[in-house]
């Protein structure tokens, strides 16, 4: 703690002539984070992460000077998409393209603006409130009433190696206009074997009759701690397609809130975790009815090799007097060796009547029936698992409806599952 | 081209197979009859390789060379080929995907070049045809929402696609209705030449009026007792198992 706390002085010391509300703000979440401190094993909804590696490095949050010579080409591009370009917390607008239809917006206004989405009085989670008390990098972005934006956008989030152990506090927000239809990549990658912390928050605010594609794809270095909250507002009869897909850091923890907030809103939230090593990934996931005839399907899968360990955690909740609800959860997990564990705690908490409701989770291994079927027919064990683990993860991709964001993906699966299974 | 002598085997230190002894030469046609828990399955199994069988002793040739401790992908490299009883369901992987990395590993091992998606697409189509299997079962994972009789011709399919040398039909005609058994059976008959060999495990008799075994042999308690050709099958079918039993 006493390390955050020197960060934050000298951040208030770096910017001193931030704006006061702003400053404001920093301060009382800061002051909320200190009251709440880091999870620890008797918070109920934390218990099964030890966050307490956190406080065993010496973060220093990114600075000006940080910014080392680019690289020639982005990495993890996905061909025939616009690219939103940031490395250690430092944006590229000469290396970003985007489309008319979409604009960046300054951290300031969009707090102005919107101050209810930087409120952390109401919340239970020390992260948020270290990232509203810290928040450094990440960017407002609107997309226009009725733009059909066809390319997905890329938002890269780079680590690079830097000699010190480095942190940010990201805070992006996805502010999608009436009527308007777009893919967002939201993708952190590292290319450091320094530890670093990420802390990001994503709020994304879907207006009437839109619709957004989301695709986070968590690729940090495993040298790294990444922790997320990601918050989903959905607006009548508005569509979000949400895939997130995790592979990277030492320790993951996400948390995730979706709030179903106007009629006939429809949500998919689907999940990837590869873990491997010593890896754990914790996702927790919120999804909340709160009007008529809305739709959510969750369906969270991990695959966890080696002594990795995973957590997923999701809970729907149907208000009182709502109509016509359908939630669907399910979680599937496949534990590819001895020592990987998985803990898996599907909820459902239903206030309301008119509801139709399916959630369920399984963990298990390789099927052994499936591995001879296809070794019978003269496909080799290696490639006969790859198929049953890639056929196992594909699922996860079925909303993704563009090629190239599509084959990139699948491509990445396959690769991590080709690197992980020559190491079993 | 398969010789089996005095095989003894089990499953979970339960001896199952009591001393077969069995030889198939190229282009035969053999049947096994038996009940339930006779060992017909667990002989099958053996043959393609399944884990977790303790062969005790004796041997299983197949080109001469003892299979036995070969893993299953190289028997089937070899030509050994089992359209199974119970064909398995695998999730999210594509059946067509799924036949082309099969066809592509044998004729890898055999030394060809490796077909590429749109020849293979013409060449499975034909096949298609053989089995009066609707095209869109290609799609679909494999298996995956397939009916008994589909899932049955999707293994035909397999073996016409790979061109065995030995195929093991274990229980075949089970969950088919007449249609579909006669589509299999002529399968598996325009497939057969003086090459080819077949070992066709089954309960009843009717596929065997439609395929005409060389060979039917009776297995009761892990053991041959009788053999003959398709009369015995006849008389199984008149008088049931017992009048074999000691």
């Amino acid at each position: 703690m006493k390390h955050f706390q020197k960060e934050f002085d000298e951040l208030l010391d770096y910017w001193p002539d931030e704006d006061p509300s702003l400053r404001d703000l920093r301060l009382k979440a800061f002051n909320k984070f200190k009251e709440l401190g880091l999870p620890n094993k008797k918070w109920e909804e934390w218990q099964f992460t030890d966050f307490s590696s956190i406080n065993k490095f010496n973060f220093r949050l990114s600075k000006d000077s940080d910014l080392p010579t680019l690289p020639k080409t982005i990495p993890g591009r996905i061909s025939n998409s616009y690219i939103i370009f940031i490395v250690n917390g430092h944006y590229q607008p000469q290396l970003s393209e985007i489309p008319s239809s979409v604009s960046i917006a300054k951290g300031l206004d969009h707090f102005r603006s919107n101050p209810e989405l930087y409120s952390i009085n109401n919340s239970s989670n020390p992260f948020l409130s270290l990232n509203t008390s810290m928040m450094n990098s990440g960017l407002p972005i609107y997309i226009k009433n009725n733009a059909i934006i066809e390319k997905p956008i890329q938002v890269v989030y780079l680590t690079t190696n830097i000699s010190d152990e480095l942190m940010n506090h990201p805070r992006f927000s996805f502010n999608l206009g009436e009527n308007s239809e777009s893919t967002i990549i939201e993708q952190y990658i590292g290319s450091t074997s320094n530890s670093y912390f990420v802390n990001a928050v994503t709020q994304v605010n879907i207006e009437k009759n839109a619709k957004l594609n989301h695709v986070r794809i968590q690729e940090d270095d495993q040298t790294s701690h990444h922790t997320a909250y990601t918050y989903y507002n959905l607006n009548k009869s508005s569509i979000l397609n949400s895939t997130s897909i995790s592979s990277g850091s030492k320790l993951y923890r996400h948390n995730i809130k979706l709030v179903l907030n106007d009629e006939g809103a429809d949500a998919t939230l689907n999940g990837l975790s590869l873990t491997k090593h010593s890896q754990h990934h914790d996702q927790h996931v919120i999804v909340d009815h709160n009007s008529d005839a809305c739709h959510s399907n969750q369906l969270f899968k991990y695959i966890l090799s080696d002594k990795s360990s995973g957590v997923f955690n999701g809970r729907v909740i149907v208000r009182e007097s709502t109509k016509q609800t359908d939630a669907n959860q399910s979680n599937k997990n496949l534990l590819l060796s001895p020592h990987s564990l998985m803990n898996a705690n599907p909820q459902l908490e239903i206030y309301a009547e008119d509801v139709k409701c399916s959630h369920g989770s399984t963990t298990g291994q390789i099927d052994s029936e499936a591995l001879f079927y296809l070794r019978s027919r003269g496909i080799s064990k290696q490639k006969a698992i790859e198929l049953i683990i890639g056929g196992f993860a594909e699922d996860i991709l079925e909303n993704i409806k563009n090629d190239d964001l599509k084959t990139f993906l699948s491509n990445n699966i396959f690769s991590w599952l080709e690197g992980t299974l020559k190491n079993e | 081209m398969l010789e089996i002598k005095n095989l003894h085997a089990g499953i979970d230190g339960k001896t199952i197979l009591n001393g077969i002894d069995l030889t198939i030469k190229p282009g035969e046609l053999h049947a096994i009859m038996g009940r339930n828990g006779s060992g017909k399955s667990t002989l099958a199994n053996i043959i393609t390789g399944r884990e977790n069988y303790e062969v005790s002793s004796g041997t299983v040739n197949f080109n001469g060379d003892n299979i036995l401790d070969i893993s299953p992908e190289n028997r089937a490299l070899n030509g050994i080929f089992m359209s199974f009883q119970y064909p398995v369901v695998i999730p999210g992987v594509n059946n067509t995907y799924f036949l082309r990395a099969a066809l592509n590993s044998k004729l890898k091992h055999n030394g060809l070049k490796e077909v590429n998606a749109a020849d293979f697409m013409r060449l499975i189509r034909e096949k298609l045809k053989l089995v009066e299997m609707d095209e869109k079962y290609l799609s679909r994972a494999v298996n995956d929402g397939f009916s008994g009789g589909e899932k049955k011709k999707n293994e035909i399919l397999q073996m016409l696609t790979l061109e065995p040398q030995l195929s093991i039909l274990d229980e075949t005609d089970s969950g088919l209705d007449i249609d579909a058994l006669k589509i299999v059976a002529e399968g598996v008959n325009n497939f057969r030449n003086k090459e080819r060999s077949f070992l066709a495990i089954t309960h009843y008799q009717r596929l065997l009026d439609y395929m005409k075994p060389d060979y039917v042999h009776v297995l009761i308690d892990g053991k041959i007792v009788k053999s003959g050709d398709m009369t015995l099958a006849h008389e199984l079918e008149e008088k049931g198992y017992s009048w074999l039993e000691a």
